[in-house]
């Protein structure tokens, strides 16, 4: 179907085909993961992308699932080419934030595809986050100091050489995790994705021509399609209004002090280009909040994708968008700081504050906050039904931010993470848990002319002694509202320990956002997620009730 | 055409006897009719009435002179028009106290991942109308918090107050013990409107997808009953109603779970288009079908329909097995645009009917189907079959109008690269269902069915490896000839969450269900019955399943599945199975083949058609008067009733003694 045909600037339709080609090969190497992978965290919560990359390591196309892999994932390609020369059958794993990763759960291959002699032509990579990588804590986002308690540490190395396993690489992956079966099923459904990933790529190369011409015709596409997409973004970057406009919002802490750490942005918008800057934020914590570069050259190419709206994604899209994180700031985070919230917690806040700017340029357009906290809970220990370890990690969905015509939607994930829920009788049959509710909190939602999504409260029971550990934010101060909007309710924790009489007793303070604890079996966890922020001036009397976001009233 | 032949696709004019059977289709568009009589098989196309799709049934069926002896098998949209169009019943749900939200939180995920504005799924059944009740269940069915009687009449109370239409009752782990619903069942009884249990429509673990599937069921019943109800009226026959696993079952049965319908109509074309294969001898077949807006895929394996557990329609989750049949915005009306970049893009948006493509002459954007007349693959002026004049004009005009946009050559250069990446997209859809999902298409025949299936399948078979295209007659018909030899079928599942070495618990689990099934068919027919026992199998510990075939060596037949989908398996892990089912089927209606027959031996006319490689002058065949030798190379065209195929160069098109045109793919 690709036909070298007769050469023009950019052809419309052989590029049209070339990038659906793109994409179904990513997407499927995404369903092969998804659907050969073992653990509920890949196969339910869909915690996962895949990507095609050129010979330099950029962006050629992606199904990305999870939007924190969106844009983070051209690091590991980037850190893999450390290894070249490559030969066929060659797959690197790394998870190293200091080195192409982002926090270490997620584990990502990268493959050197060989189209003929010579240099590999593309590489094909998948990102996977696995429910645990050792560490302080199951499900391996402790609340850590350094990097060396959050789990093994994976520099870019190779997995599989010439096509052949290295067994002592694996094994001693496996000896550092806590569910050693589920960790190698879920890798070898990665190589799996991988397999198909090259098969496919090199099927198009043969579509494309015979011999050096397809493999040119190829090349040539995917430089091509980042051609279009610097051209479309720069085009809708021409739209906005042009100046400097800033923001700012704070996390709450970094789970080791009170201090509240701040993420300052000012964007510039000129013509046909953007600068996003972060000078102005907190340098990095001693605690996991601290995000590495990638991190936060993701939230922000979130944050655009979704104010630009209908833009093809690949290298080319990023050109026109400058992104400035000084080192050793908590958005550049340096060795050997601990990382593993920076990915789930900080890149929401960002994300907030890059849409906060966005959103004085486009009073119009821009929602107010949303959740801004992915209520990362991880249990973990030895379930007495079985005498087996588990580890156990889920995100709360919280409300959406309104917007100018519109309520925020609730219980519903927003922004960086899009990972499921466990459903509560898969949970109750594979863990020691009891799930004792799920209701969404109403009139959490800020109010305003157009009012916030709801959050979620959810409330657990240990049937086990277990290690928790909650990682949340936005327990001081609720995710803000905008164009006189008020801000969404805060989130909180509860926990109840059962006291000596066996019952579980009431703790009249909340919990901290974020905290680590082993609690007794018995021991009931409240976790009660943010509402959104509202839009628009309350109406001081009652008028007509409008129709909710998310159902009629 | 020889006198045999003529008689037996002759339209009706009154048909002596009355037919046997009739298999019924009713479309958005079209109602199809294919009966089957004495005198062998009519065709009947009427216009749909869409706000009482009875009449247009009743209508054909007088047509068709259906009488008391008739059996209707009847695929049907009503159900699935119920839930686009939110018409359904006003539901009052009771469930476990403490997750009265759970329908409304669902899984918690967006649809839309880059959206400022994203929205959740409305529940079907608002807050107001969602009832705790105070119990709980484990997951081995412990009485964590039994119910009381003081806690079934409050709830009672709460549901009576709520005027209900009809009654969801879904509690936590019901799967593993019905007694907590049952009671409450029962209490409520005395209000007298229908009430659907979770766990006897869909005993399987997954509370969200079975409490959805369970309001669903709730959700359409009044409207379903009331449709049967007026067909009942309409007609003496006795209606079948086509399920969404392709089979058929009684009127009264359909009414109850009217959930299970909500697929009917594909799941009697691919029924359909299984028996199109297996006719011309293939095993494996990819199926596609392209209608007006949208494309159907599919994959048949060993003559099994695909099936798929835990799949959505319109958002809502359907925790019964359903065919497993992927739709895509490609169709003859998606609207071909440049795209930021200044791409060529084509759908998913869809002109529709309404002011539909340039061609229909309303001043619609340019379409695939603008695109295929420009190309001289679909003809201008009246189509067959139907009142619609095309206007080739208006189609050329639209195609320069967006060959400007694009910076292109000219129509023709426009239209190329609009059919070209309509049929990219296509065939990434039966990527989709073959490739994604472990089955390899080479070597599979491609079924192509619908107005434009034929249009596309040869391109579309050719990247994908496929052998050969299969083209049926009456491709315009095909799921009401689907209906027609789909047999009748029950099937029942229950989460059962044991360990496969304990194969008492097991036969015990299965014989009930067995016992279920075999009691809703009558008596006499329960001999003939074909019963298949299935069980859905996973390693301890694991997070999903397998469907085996249950067996003394299901240990065996496991690790073999579980080899073939994730390239491993370990015999020393306990094997735990989690849900149990029991299928049984009664054989549906043969069509004889005819032997052989006469026909044409010149092509009705010619015509220039672009084919991939330049304009070519290619022979139009009428596809009704071919004979049973007929043999033809591409280029040609080959016109029917509202179809059309396209025999490319260097493809060969032959005619099975079943009627279906083969058509393969000669050395270049």
């Amino acid at each position: 179907m690709i036909g070298p045909g007769r050469r023009r600037a950019l052809d419309p339709v052989r590029l049209a085909l070339e990038r659906s080609l793109f994409e179904s090969c990513a997407e499927e190497m995404g369903v092969t993961l998804m659907r050969t992978a073992h653990s509920p965290n890949i196969k339910e919560r869909l915690d996962h992308s895949c990507a095609i990359f050129d010979r330099r390591g950029r962006l050629v196309a992606q199904a990305a699932h999870i939007p924190v892999h969106l844009g983070s994932m051209p690091r590991a390609v980037e850190a893999s080419l450390a290894l070249a020369p490559f030969a066929p059958g060659d797959v690197v794993l790394l998870n190293d934030p200091y080195a192409g990763g982002t926090h270490l759960p997620d584990l990502t291959m990268v493959t050197p595809v060989f189209l003929g002699p010579g240099a590999p032509e593309f590489f094909v990579a998948n990102r996977a986050h696995h429910a645990d990588v050792g560490g302080a804590a199951p499900g391996s986002m402790p609340l850590a100091r350094e990097i060396y308690e959050e789990g093994l540490r994976v520099p870019p190395l190779r997995l599989v050489r010439g096509g052949r396993l290295e067994e002592d690489v694996l094994r001693l992956l496996l000896a550092n995790v806590r569910t050693p079966e589920e960790r190698e099923a879920d890798l070898k459904a990665g190589l799996g994705a991988q397999a198909i990933g090259v098969e496919r790529l090199r099927e198009l190369a043969r579509r494309a021509g015979a011999g050096d011409r397809g493999r040119a015709a190829l090349r040539r596409a995917a430089e091509d399609l980042m051609q279009v997409a610097e051209r479309s973004v720069r085009a809708a970057l021409r739209a906005l209004p042009r100046g400097q406009f800033r923001h700012h919002d704070v996390l709450d802490d970094d789970g080791m002090s009170d201090q509240p750490i701040e993420i300052a942005v000012t964007l510039t918008v000129g013509e046909g280009r953007a600068r996003v800057d972060f000078t102005g934020s907190s340098p990095q914590t001693s605690g996991p909040v601290n995000a590495v570069e990638a991190v936060s050259r993701a939230a922000t190419w979130y944050a655009v994708r979704c104010v630009l709206g209908e833009i093809p994604i690949n290298h080319g899209t990023f050109r026109p968008i400058e992104v400035v994180a000084p080192p050793g700031t908590v958005v550049h985070a340096l060795p050997p700081a601990a990382v593993g919230a920076g990915n789930v917690e900080t890149s929401q806040r960002i994300v907030d504050v890059v849409l906060g700017a966005f959103a004085k340029a486009l009073p119009d357009r821009i929602p107010a906050a949303s959740s801004g906290t992915m209520n990362n809970l991880l249990i973990g220990g030895v379930d007495p039904r079985t005498g087996r370890p588990f580890s156990y990690y889920e995100t709360l969905a919280g409300g959406h931010g309104a917007g100018p015509g519109w309520h925020g939607a609730s219980a519903l994930q927003a922004h960086m993470t899009n990972t499921r829920n466990t459903p509560v009788e898969a949970l109750e049959h594979a863990y020691p848990l009891r799930v004792v509710g799920t209701q969404i909190r109403r009139g959490s939602g800020g109010r305003g002319r157009f009012r916030g999504g709801d959050g979620i409260e959810r409330t657990l029971e240990l049937r086990a002694r277990a290690r928790v550990t909650v990682i949340a934010d936005r327990r001081r101060r609720g995710p803000y509202g905008l164009s006189g909007g008020r801000a969404g309710a805060r989130g909180f924790t509860r926990v109840e320990q059962p006291g000596p009489s066996g019952a579980a007793e009431r703790s009249r303070a909340p919990w901290p956002g974020k905290f680590q604890a082993d609690l007794a079996a018995g021991s009931v966890l409240t976790l009660a997620s943010p509402g959104g922020g509202g839009f628009g001036r309350p109406a001081r009397r009652r008028g007509r009730r409008v129709r909710s976001g998310r159902r009629a009233p | 055409m020889s006198r045999s032949r003529r008689r037996q696709t002759r339209k009706p004019a009154a048909v002596s006897a009355g037919p046997r059977v009739i298999g019924v289709d009713s479309g958005g568009t079209f109602t199809d009719f294919v009966a089957l009589g004495p005198t062998g098989i009519h065709v009947l196309k009427l216009p749909s009435t869409p706000r009482a799709p009875d009449r247009a049934v009743v209508a054909g069926l007088g047509r068709l002179g259906a009488a008391r002896g008739t059996l209707v098998r009847h695929g049907s949209t009503v159900a699935t028009n119920t839930l686009l169009e939110r018409t359904g019943a006003r539901v009052v749900l009771l469930t476990t106290r403490g997750f009265e939200d759970l329908l409304e939180i669902g899984r918690q995920d967006r649809a839309a991942l880059y959206a400022l504005a994203p929205r959740g799924l409305e529940p079907l059944v608002p807050r107001r109308r969602r009832i705790g009740v105070e119990e709980r269940l484990g997951p081995r069915g412990e009485r964590w918090l039994p119910l009381t009687g003081a806690a079934v009449r409050r709830a009672f109370r709460a549901v009576s107050g709520r005027r209900p239409q009809a009654i969801a009752i879904g509690l936590l782990h019901a799967y593993a013990d019905p007694a907590h619903e049952r009671r409450l069942g029962r209490a409520l009884s005395r209000l007298g409107v229908p009430i659907t249990l979770s766990s006897h429509l869909c005993p399987e673990i997954r509370e969200y997808e079975r409490l959805s599937t369970t309001v669903l069921n709730a959700y359409l019943g009044p409207r379903v009953c009331g449709y049967l109800a007026g067909l009942a009226r309409g007609t003496a026959a006795r209606v079948e109603v086509v399920l969404s696993h392709g089979g058929t079952a009684t009127a009264s049965e359909a009414a109850r779970e009217p959930v299970r319908q909500l697929l009917s109509g594909p799941a009697a074309g691919l029924a359909a288009a299984r028996d199109v294969a297996a006719a011309c001898g293939y095993e494996r077949a990819l199926t596609l079908d392209v209608g007006g807006t949208s494309t159907d895929c599919a994959y048949v394996d060993q003559g099994l329909l695909p099936r798929r557990r835990a799949r959505t329609v319109a958002g809502f989750p359907v925790l019964l097995p359903l065919l497993d049949v992927h739709t895509v915005g490609a169709g003859g009306g998606s609207i071909a645009t440049c795209a930021s970049g200044g791409l060529l893009e084509v759908g998913p948006q869809s002109a529709g009917a309404d002011p539909g493509p340039a061609c229909y002459g309303r001043g619609g954007p340019p379409t695939l189907t603008d695109a295929l007349l420009v190309l001289g693959r679909l003809s201008a002026g009246r189509l067959k079959g139907s009142a619609l004049l095309l206007d080739h004009r208006a189609a050329e005009r639209a195609m320069l109008l967006l060959a400007d946009r694009l910076e292109l050559a000219g129509p023709v250069a426009a239209a190329l690269g609009v059919a070209q990446l309509a049929e990219a997209h296509i065939e990434a859809a039966l990527r989709k269902v073959s490739v994604e999902r472990g089955h390899d298409p080479r070597g599979a025949a491609l079924v192509a069915f619908g107005g434009a299936g034929g249009l596309h399948a040869c391109p579309v078979a050719e990247a994908l490896g496929c052998e050969a295209v299969l083209a049926p007659r009456h491709a315009g018909l095909l799921s009401a000839l689907g209906a027609l030899t789909g047999g009748a079928r029950r099937e029942a599942s229950r989460s059962v969450l044991l360990d496969a070495r304990e194969r008492d618990a097991l036969e015990r689990g299965l014989a009930a269900l067995e016992r279920r099934v075999r009691g809703s068919f009558p008596s006499d027919r329960r001999p003939r019955l074909r019963i298949e026992r299935w069980a859905e199998v996973r390693y301890a510990g694991q997070s999903h399943e397998l469907s085996v075939r249950y067996g003394s060596d299901l240990a065996a037949r496991f690790h073999r599945a579980h080899a073939r989908s994730f390239g491993f398996f370990e015999s020393r892990r306990a094997i735990e199975v989690v849900t149990l089912e029991v299928r049984a089927s009664l054989p549906g209606e043969r069509i004889a083949p005819a032997r052989a027959w006469e026909g044409a031996t010149r092509p009705a006319g010619r015509a220039r058609v672009r084919g991939s490689s330049g304009w070519v002058s290619a022979p139009v065949w009428e596809r009704e008067g071919l004979s049973s030798r007929f043999a033809t190379r591409g280029p040609a065209l080959i016109l029917e009733a509202g179809s059309t195929l396209w025999v490319p160069k260097r493809w060969r098109a032959r005619m099975h003694p079943s009627g279906t045109l083969v058509l393969t793919r000669g050395r270049s």
